[in-house]
């Protein structure tokens, strides 16, 4: 959490803040280059030109976690991969979203009664934000997933939240409107 | 210096002023920048995120180990080499209507090279386990001897 978050009632300042920090983290989505399986091939159709990831701004594909914000786990996340699927996120920097895109990375997909090998949702591994359902999703999915992130992503405010403002309360500790 | 007044800089001091206004305009917007990043940007450091990228791989030690000077040869020759063939192949492309004095000139540029790599070769630097010292196993007293027998030769 950043100094700014949680400290200041919700006001012009706060709220103009937001704006424009939500702007930018929404409009610069990089994601991880991280393709596990076939899903994989169609987030490379994503990336090219006939889909052009890049008309919102998601379409530099990191080769390293410390410069990406997105996390698409594309594939079949095995137990095998599943650790350093959680290891890669944990070195991804803050603010950060992951996007389980397919049927295998929610829920196991075709594997789930016999694949002794696959996790059953990589959302036991990592916590996911958008789920993009399809074996593979068509390219539009995974963009209309990342545009159900980037509305996500609208919506967050570092104002102080209610539950933060009624402990205050209950505190005798004055609330700092901006 | 000023004229009634009215102070006017030379173009000495103007570009003194002027690289003075530069220095500290860039120095404050660049840390500017950082400080006003510090309040919002979000920062929770621990002990998995700082540590080295490896592919998701668990890392063996630290990155910053000393490496081989070795392999700067290697890779020195491995370049040269690189750009040599991808230099053969316009040549290769335009070499049946360039005639002899193509030939001529890729012999040329690959013998400068050849001598290069005889060089190479004769001095050891292909080897990849050489001797870097002579260790003398022989008794204190032989050596002694050895040491004064030059000594005499040289100062006789």
């Amino acid at each position: 959490m950043s100094w700014i978050e949680n400290r200041f009632e919700e006001g012009l300042i706060v709220t103009s803040l937001d704006w424009a920090i939500n702007w930018g983290r929404r409009s610069s989505i990089w994601p991880m280059t991280f393709g596990l399986a076939c899903c994989a091939i169609e987030m490379m159709a994503v990336g090219a030109s006939r889909f052009d990831l890049d008309r919102f701004g998601a379409g530099a594909f990191r080769a390293t976690p410390r410069q990406a914000d997105l996390m698409i786990v594309a594939g079949t996340v095995t137990f095998k991969m599943a650790s350093r699927v959680k290891r890669l996120y944990n070195q991804m920097p803050e603010p950060k979203y992951v996007i389980a895109m397919g049927a295998c990375t929610i829920g196991g997909g075709p594997y789930f009664k016999h694949g002794y090998h696959v996790v059953k949702g990589v959302d036991l591994v990592v916590p996911v934000d958008i789920y993009v359902p399809g074996c593979p999703p068509r390219p539009e999915a995974l963009i209309e997933g990342i545009m159900r992130l980037q509305d996500k992503i609208r919506n967050t405010t570092i104002a102080r939240d209610r539950w933060s403002a009624a402990k205050d309360e209950a505190l005798g500790a004055a609330p700092v409107a901006v | 210096m000023c004229v009634s007044g009215v102070c006017k800089m030379s173009s000495g001091q103007d570009l003194v002023v002027g690289l003075l206004l530069f220095t500290v305009a860039g120095i404050g917007m660049s840390l500017g920048a950082l400080i006003l990043g510090s309040f919002v940007r979000t920062k929770l450091p621990h002990p998995e995120k700082n540590s080295p990228y490896e592919c998701g791989e668990p890392t063996i030690g630290t990155s910053w180990v000393q490496f081989d000077l070795r392999f700067y040869v290697v890779a020195l020759v491995f370049l040269i080499f690189d750009i040599e063939v991808a230099l053969f192949y316009p040549w290769a492309v335009v070499y049946a209507e360039s005639g002899v004095a193509a030939l001529w000139d890729m012999l040329f540029f690959f013998g400068v090279i050849v001598v290069g790599y005889l060089y190479l070769w004769r001095f050891g630097y292909l080897d990849w386990v050489r001797a870097t010292g002579f260790y003398d196993a022989r008794p204190a007293r032989d050596k002694a001897r050895d040491a004064l027998g030059r000594a005499a030769r040289q100062w006789s």
